[in-house]
């Protein structure tokens, strides 16, 4: 049973790393008053390029490295959208999301000729091993640099004064553009950077934990993450226990079936589907708990219009 | 005095790029030391004016002097660093962040270096220059609108503002905080400020400015020292002589012939949505042909009293009748059938701004309009509203209209028509004034008064003094959701309603 949970709980520190990464990089964005739903289209593309980037260099670090880079890019896309030309984020975000997923799926198959998944890595990212027992459990320097990153965004958002100006954005860009705020910048700076961050968690999709893409390899990892967004109240910190909260229940819905089926003997074929629900069904029942106490920032996904 | 000009601003032309004209050539001139008045009505220009010399705006011809030495702004940066400074109408603090965050936030833009410990040091100076104190870790939206008020003009001193620009203060205080912003103005003055200020009440330049420059439609009709003029030449300049001749309504008040009361509040108590007692146990009576105003500072109840009346929030305690007929548990529909019109405080509230008038107009008394197949009758509609349109003197391009493009007084003159072709028996109506300028005002006023004099009953909730004392039958003062005296206007001096208000 201990052994379980340690188990468990390693393995949920792997799969909180891109929703909480997603997570972190999301609140960054929206607390300057955009709202950027594109983060399943950001862990995709960057899942895939990072993925070939390490095919062709051998270097994962790299790989994690031009994920970051995509993220910004696409967050910088989007903050161009956003801000200059003050289109419908939810709609740009929705048509990110799509064109990436059709993007990722034509460049595997022309790629690689194949149509469900690429070939693996033959090198990922360092990974810490402890042994316990009979089990080994793998921790990724990644994930507590992803804590360590929280903390960071945390502590730029609520001591220094990029923080308070980006805030401001957020709650009463008018206010603060009289206060002498740049919005736009600040937007573009925010909404940048925060894709940086959800782009970081897609690279650690494929270079870092799988080692190979998939179709479809987020599977709705970025909409956890902005739901882990509203769970957080926008806070950096909590959201550090929302995503390890959703990556248990991730990590349940493989876990459980494997785990019942050698205790039982039962053996689950379709069944296993309904597993897989689990952290979607998680998701939707935290949010509906959580939604009544949600305190975000005033102006979120409203353009701002200079005079 | 010194009669250096500080400010000096030489034919300023704003064209709005829909061919608008804001400002069509306007000569404006500020002395250090002064306090100086622009009055206008609304659309006059004002604001635009200042917000030009402000930096916000950007003037399509025009050149502005700061200190002798000609300035071109491209923000609101550049007029700060030239001690220009502006308190808004509506507040440029961020309502979620404490005080502290706020001056940090404004002063960041001066000092880049600045940290949030020495925030302290000098909001307590400058502080003490105007005479006033807060505690710097209060979030803003937990504090009174007048507080608001001196933590904005406080944050536009930190800044180093010498020359400061107020767009309407007033419009958002109590009388009691008006006087106290006039004291701290007043001592800016002495401290060798100069001061920039925009209304459009008359009183209130003749009590503080020292000069003033009068505006209609985009033009400067005259500059004057205060002292020199009438509070009634002012109105005449402003308005223009040739529209001053607005006569009153000529209906004679019908001799009340037996005093009926329509309707009767019975020690009601309402809970707002956080649970707090808002109105508590009030006992009301309204008689038909009757103004009755109820005064007080805003958010003491009167808005919950009156949606109470109206149906929107439950009474948790008590009874209301109307006519004799015990409303209490009917609902909204039920009510404004019975004869209840509501105006609420806020046109916000009252009209659907991305609606066009005709839709607008129906929306409390769809059931009037609808066939058997709940089908809208629009011809009746617009012909109905076309007769209210010329009646009630609303200015509009077109029907189709949203009404976001009407301006103030008309959206006020369409809310009103539309709940006097409800032909209600009883009308409560909250700030009805609220923002509009003087024509609009006399007009709203006048209106009032009529519906009062076809033997109906009004109640009348305005945080404006004069507003009630100029309309009322009775006054009845609420405060902290108690009402504390009720009674004659003849027998219930200002200062007195004054006392009762701030106790």
């Amino acid at each position: 049973m201990i052994s379980d949970i340690i188990v468990v709980s390693s393995l949920a520190l792997t799969s909180m790393t891109p929703i909480l990464l997603g997570s972190v990089g999301e609140i960054f964005t929206e607390k300057s008053g955009v709202v950027n739903i594109g983060i399943e289209g950001i862990f995709l593309l960057s899942a895939l390029i990072s993925l070939i980037i390490t095919f062709v260099t051998e270097d994962p670090y790299l790989g994690l490295f031009t994920g970051f880079l995509i993220g910004a890019f696409a967050g910088f896309i989007h903050a161009v959208f956003a801000v200059y030309l003050k289109s419908d984020q939810i709609i740009v975000g929705v048509g990110f999301n799509m064109l990436a997923y059709g993007a990722t799926v034509l460049m595997m198959v022309s790629i690689w000729q194949a149509h469900g998944a690429s070939p693996t890595l033959p090198t990922k990212t360092y990974v810490i091993s402890i042994p316990l027992g009979r089990d080994v459990i793998t921790i990724h320097p990644l994930s507590i640099m992803a804590i360590g990153l929280a903390i960071l965004f945390w502590w730029i958002l609520e001591k220094t004064s990029l923080g308070l100006k980006i805030r401001a954005c957020g709650e009463d860009p008018k206010s603060a553009e009289a206060s002498g705020v740049n919005v736009y910048l600040m937007r573009i700076i925010a909404t940048t950077v925060g894709g940086g961050l959800a782009g970081l968690g897609g690279a650690f999709l494929t270079v870092s934990w799988i080692g190979q893409f998939t179709r479809n390899i987020s599977a709705g990892r970025g909409f956890i993450a902005l739901a882990n967004v509203a769970f957080s109240n926008w806070n950096p910190l909590t959201a550090i226990l929302g995503a390890l909260i959703f990556g248990i229940f991730d990590v349940l819905a493989l876990y459980v079936p494997i785990k019942l089926s050698s205790l039982y003997g039962i053996v689950f074929t379709t069944q296993n589907n309904l597993f897989l629900t689990i952290p979607y069904l998680a998701t939707i029942i935290i949010v509906m708990i959580i939604s009544r106490r949600i305190k975000m920032p005033r102006s979120l996904g409203t353009p701002y219009i200079k005079e | 005095m010194s009669r250096r000009p500080i400010i000096q601003m030489i034919g300023i032309e704003k064209i709005y790029p829909d061919g608008q004209y804001a400002l069509r050539g306007v000569d404006f001139e500020v002395f250090e030391g002064e306090i100086h008045g622009i009055l206008g009505e609304n659309g006059a220009g004002k604001t635009t004016l200042m917000r030009i010399l402000y930096g916000e705006i950007r003037p399509t011809r025009g050149r502005i002097f700061v200190r002798g030495r000609e300035v071109r702004f491209s923000g609101p940066w550049d007029a700060i660093r030239e001690g220009i400074g502006m308190v808004y109408q509506h507040f440029s603090l961020i309502p979620s962040f404490t005080v502290r965050e706020n001056l940090y936030l404004s002063m960041l833009s001066m000092n880049k270096k600045i940290r949030r410990e020495d925030i302290d040091e000098i909001a307590r100076e400058y502080g003490e220059m105007i005479g006033f104190k807060i505690s710097l870790d209060e979030v803003v939206e937990d504090l009174p609108i007048g507080v608001q008020q001196k933590i904005e003009i406080l944050k536009t001193l930190m800044r180093g503002a010498r020359i400061l620009i107020l767009d309407e203060p007033t419009s958002v205080l109590s009388p009691l905080e008006t006087v106290e912003l006039f004291k701290i103005l007043r001592r800016l003055k002495e401290s060798g400020y100069t001061i920039i200020y925009i209304t459009h009440k008359l009183r209130e330049i003749k009590g503080l400015t020292d000069r003033v420059t009068i505006m209609r439609r985009g033009r400067v009709v005259s500059v004057v020292e205060t002292d020199k003029v009438s509070e009634e030449e002012l109105a005449k300049m402003m308005i223009g002589s040739e529209e001053f001749v607005f006569k009153r309504s000529e209906v004679k008040r019908k001799e009340k012939t037996e005093k009926r009361r329509i309707l009767e509040i019975r020690g009601v108590s309402v809970v707002d949505d956080k649970g707090v007692e808002k109105v508590r146990e009030v006992y009301l009576e309204i008689f038909n042909g009757e103004i009755l105003g109820l005064a007080g500072v805003q958010g003491n109840g009167q808005k919950e009293l009156a949606e109470a009346i109206a149906g929107i929030k439950k009474v948790s305690r008590g009874r209301i009748f109307f006519n004799g007929l015990d409303i209490t548990d009917l609902d909204v529909r039920e009510r404004y059938r019975l004869g209840i019109s509501y105006v609420p405080d806020s046109r916000g509230e009252a009209l659907i701004y991305n609606m066009n008038l005709v839709e607008n107009f129906i929306l409390t008394s769809l059931e009037r309009y609808m066939n058997s197949l709940k089908i809208i009758d629009w011809r009746r509609v617009r012909k109905d509203l076309l007769k209210a349109v010329e009646r009630f003197d609303i200015k509009t391009r077109s029907l189709d209209l949203d009404v976001r493009f009407l301006s103030g007084g008309n959206q006020q003159k369409l809310i009103i028509a539309r709940e006097f072709s409800r032909d209600p028996k009883l009308l409560i109506v909250s700030e009805p004034t609220h923002g509009l300028d003087i024509m609009s005002t006399i007009y709203v006023r006048d209106l009032l008064r009529k519906f009062r004099d076809s033997g109906r009953g009004v109640l009348l909730i305005s945080s404006d003094l004069d507003e009630i004392y100029e309309l009322s039958d009775r006054i009845a003062v609420i405060n902290r959701g108690r009402i504390v005296i009720t009674g004659d206007p003849k027998e219930l001096p200002p200062e007195k309603i004054g006392y009762y208000i701030g106790i």
